[in-house]
């Protein structure tokens, strides 16, 4: 996978939670142009360990002088977001990926309707100036719990005016989903990112409302969860790695040496799909990917999030 | 590289030859003596000197004539040049690939200026020299992806990325083996893509169209596919069948050497940044039986190809009329020697 | 037709069922074979939503409109023309919701018209329920001169453009709602097959 080298230009505490990181490239050149809603990969050094975590770019798509994203600090997670808070400065290098999109805007709507929880803002951010270059007709739907969570919502305001419209819960605010799905436009496309009872919510309401599953668009990243040790096997290479509890397959490989394919690290592409051989224990799927028959058949995996509880996995590698 | 630009005809009195140097650069794709049909793609990184991969678009003697092909088979059909409205940014991303590739490739022949969103353009084997506004269509004479498409060698189809496939929703299409961009535009992957006999089983489709959707920016891949065309004609289209389909009752034992061409496609693949589209570019190489025997190692190997193809691809490509002919031809060259694996040309 | 071959172009239509996920409802059929189907879903489990049926009976025959007066809960147009019924859905998009089903059955040109209607409301033919009846007539498009020939019932039609006779092949495109017809005696002027009818 081929990677930038870059530097972080400035860092900026945005609410108690959320840092704001500007890149610049260590070579001096322009950042690639993106699509609104793309991410990048962030490999970051904790310790003699890399982790690798996806944060949407939230630019303006056709600002290449720097890359610029938001960390939510995350206590209870494996450590990403802490040492992004707490151990990165302005001037530290790092590698990223090239932007990679899997939440893409459907550019044949006829309207777009945005909805944002929380940190799920960020996609929306780079999408928004791609749909006013582009004169789009659309909305954004902003839902967070209190005012000093609402982390851009003023520099969006300025940008776009009423067409955002915020939801502060401490205030009262609430979003009525069914409301708002239910007096769309025909041709409309939804789109949603934020907390995962927000997401799932967002989906069954469009789905009841019998809005085809074409226009329903959702991102979100599972963090790798963490689990009991086990070992893989790698039939190609032959080789035989261990996973240990804080680390996913995938980091487990990497840290092996293994040249493994990836994109979102989050469950939701699909590209680093391994097949399974064979195991004596059994698969725990948490992505977003493999439906529930794949899953329950046992043949795939997604080591991005997957584990399994076993002695030995055995895959094609 | 200095390049003299020939000035020859791909139609009518055909005049189209390949030089020396052209023919041994010629993208032979037969690295064994069994054919198999096959989607593998490779990185399109930087070829060796003076290969057609040298580049990211290959600029070569044929330059001027096809680009004023292009232009009359455009003229006599408009219809091969289409465009989805949602596309704009797709064509964007091409203009500005294609400026930027052979501008840095070529910087002799084509230079780009940039100040800010105002370019210059110029383009000096076609004697064209425009500035405009990067973003805004009124400032140019046509669509961004036609003006580019007019002035690089092959055809252009930009895919839009949805519903977990591949949407074909633009195109500029002239030189195409056998199929309709006026019919096709705006087809999904899988129903652009007819079946081909011996694959279908496979799920040779399904496995390209996953690894082509989940391509990365900076990160372009190519191969290469192949058929024969009777004649040096890159206007292979099903609109003008009429036209070129009953040249193939025309090869006879003593034109085969001349009329019979080997019809090589350069396909290359790139993520576009703004629109998150890929651009599908086929870039077409013909060479007739007498240039490509003038290395004998090709010449047993297309031979031998020729003459073991399974059956249902020679109909599938439309290559039975003149298949025993052509295999007869090449024979004279075949002394069944083992001459390895590879398709260099000695 | 060659076994375990299939032009994936070639699309697939099945008999209407109701989605009980909706916001609302749209049918659309023609002729009486049209007007039978509309009837058949009828007999379904009525969905909770408000349905609209729109019913073409241009080319005559048995007339379903009396019994779908009993069926159809809140709104029938009957029309008696084809230009009148798409006038009429039409009329319908413009304040329709996200949500809408669309359901159709008739002739392959039917549903195609239909569906280039729809497109420009953002619906994909994809989201539309569509069944075939009445007849397998097919539109073709003429790969050389451009122009659709409607209501092709045999393997070699004459273009209504250029009248080269055309190979109706089976790859269809939704944007132009017609299969690829192909001069069919290009690389042997004047052999032409056998000339059969097989689109009844």
């Amino acid at each position: 996978m081929s990677h930038i080298n870059v530097k972080v230009a400035a860092i900026e505490q945005v609410t108690d939670l959320i840092k704001h990181f500007t890149f610049v490239r260590e070579d001096g050149q322009p950042f690639p142009v993106f699509s609104g809603g793309s991410h990048v990969v962030v490999s970051m050094n904790i310790n003699g360990r890399i982790q690798r975590n996806a944060y949407s770019l939230m630019g303006n798509p056709e600002e290449t002088e720097a890359y610029h994203i938001s960390v939510r600090r995350q206590e209870k997670s494996r450590g990403g977001s802490v040492h992004m808070h707490d151990a990165l400065k302005v001037g530290d290098s790092l590698q990223i990926t090239f932007p990679v999109n899997l939440f893409a805007l459907e550019k044949r709507a006829r309207k777009h309707l945005l909805i944002a929880g929380g940190i799920g803002i960020t996609p929306f951010m780079s999408q928004i100036a791609d749909l006013e270059r582009n004169k789009a007709n659309y909305e954004l739907h902003y839902a967070y719990r209190a005012p000093e969570h609402g982390a851009f919502s003023k520099e969006i305001k300025a940008n776009i005016g009423n067409k955002l419209i915020t939801y502060v819960e401490s205030e009262g605010g609430v979003l009525n989903l069914r409301n708002l799905l239910s007096k769309q436009p025909l041709g409309t496309h939804v789109y949603v990112c934020g907390p995962g009872p927000m997401v799932v919510a967002m989906i069954e309401t469009a789905r009841t409302l019998g809005w085809p599953e074409n226009h329903i668009h959702s991102e979100q990243f599972t963090a790798p969860p963490s689990g009991e040790s086990f070992k893989i096997k790698l039939t190609k290479s032959a080789l035989e790695i261990v996973v240990p509890p804080e680390m996913s397959m995938l980091e487990a490989m990497e840290a092996a040496g293994v040249d493994a394919p990836y994109l979102c690290r989050g469950g939701a592409c699909g590209r680093c799909e391994l097949e399974v051989v064979c195991t004596d224990g059994n698969l725990l799927h948490h992505d977003h990917y493999l439906s529930e028959a794949e899953k329950a058949a046992g043949k795939k995996i997604m080591p991005c999030v997957s584990r399994a509880k076993c002695d030995l996995l055995e895959v094609v590698l | 590289m200095s390049l003299a630009f020939k000035k020859e005809t791909f139609r009518d009195d055909y005049t189209y030859k390949n030089s020396v140097e052209a023919i041994k650069r010629f993208p032979f794709p037969f690295p064994e003596d069994t054919y198999m049909y096959s989607v593998n793609m490779e990185p399109h990184t930087k070829g060796p000197k003076g290969a057609v991969t040298e580049h990211t678009f290959d600029i070569d003697e044929h330059y001027v004539s096809e680009c004023l092909d292009k232009a009359k088979t455009l003229e006599l059909d408009p219809g091969r040049y289409a465009v989805l409205p949602h596309m704009m940014d797709a064509q964007w991303d091409f203009l500005e690939l294609t400026m930027e590739s052979l501008s840095t490739d070529y910087p002799h022949l084509f230079t780009l200026k940039k100040d800010g969103k105002n370019w210059t353009w110029e383009n000096k084997p076609l004697s064209i020299k425009k500035s405009f506004v990067f973003g805004d269509v009124s400032t140019l004479d046509m669509d961004p992806f036609e003006y580019m498409s007019r002035q690089v060698q092959g055809d252009f189809v930009l895919l839009d990325q949805r519903n977990d496939t591949l949407y074909a929703d633009a195109g500029f299409i002239t030189s195409q083996a056998d199929w309709s961009l006026n019919f096709d535009v705006g087809m999904a992957w899988h129903e652009w893509h007819g079946p081909v006999p011996q694959v279908t089983k496979l799920g040779v489709m399904d496995r390209a169209l996953k690894y082509l959707m989940s391509m990365q920016l900076g990160a372009p891949v190519r191969r290469l596919n192949w058929t024969m065309t009777i004649n040096p004609r890159l206007d292979t289209s099903p609109e003008n069948y009429p036209l070129w389909g009953g040249d193939r009752n025309t090869v006879t034992p003593e034109n085969v050497g001349k009329k019979v061409h080997l019809r090589v496609e350069l396909q290359t693949l790139f993520r576009l940044p703004r629109s998150n589209g890929l651009l599908f570019s086929i870039r077409c190489y013909l060479i007739n039986m007498e240039e490509l025997s003038t290395f004998p190692r090709w010449a047993k190997r297309f031979h031998r190809v020729f003459r073991d193809l399974h059956s249902d691809l020679a109909e599938y490509k439309g290559l039975v009329k003149f298949r025993e002919m052509t295999v007869q031809w090449l024979s004279k060259f075949d002394d069944g020697a083992d001459i390895g694996v590879g398709t260099h040309p000695e | 037709m060659e076994r375990g071959y299939w032009i994936r172009s070639k699309p697939v239509y099945s008999a209407l069922v109701w989605q009980q996920q909706a916001n609302a409802h749209l049918v659309l059929v023609e002729g009486s074979a049209g007007g039978l189907a509309a009837m058949k879903l009828f007999q379904q489990m009525l969905p909770q939503q408000s349905i609209t049926v729109i019913y073409e009976t241009e080319a005559g025959g048995a007339d379903y409109t009396a019994a779908l007066k009993k069926v159809v809960p809140d709104d029938l147009q009957v029309f008696n023309s084809h230009d009148a019924a798409m006038k009429a859905l039409e009329a319908h998009l413009p304040e329709a919701l996200m949500g809408l089903r669309i359901y159709v059955a008739g002739s392959e040109k039917f549903m195609w018209d239909i569906a280039q209607i729809v497109l420009h409301y953002g619906v994909d033919d994809a989201d539309i329920a569509k069944e075939l009846t009445g007849t397998l007539a097919r539109s073709v498009y003429c790969v050389h001169c451009k122009a659709i020939t409607h209501n092709a019932h045999t393997n070699i039609q004459a273009c209504s453009g250029c009248g080269k006779k055309l190979f109706v092949r089976d790859h269809f495109s939704r944007r132009l709602g017609a299969y690829m017809g192909l001069m069919v005696d290009a690389e042997d002027p004047g052999q032409i097959p056998e000339i059969e009818e097989i689109y009844p």
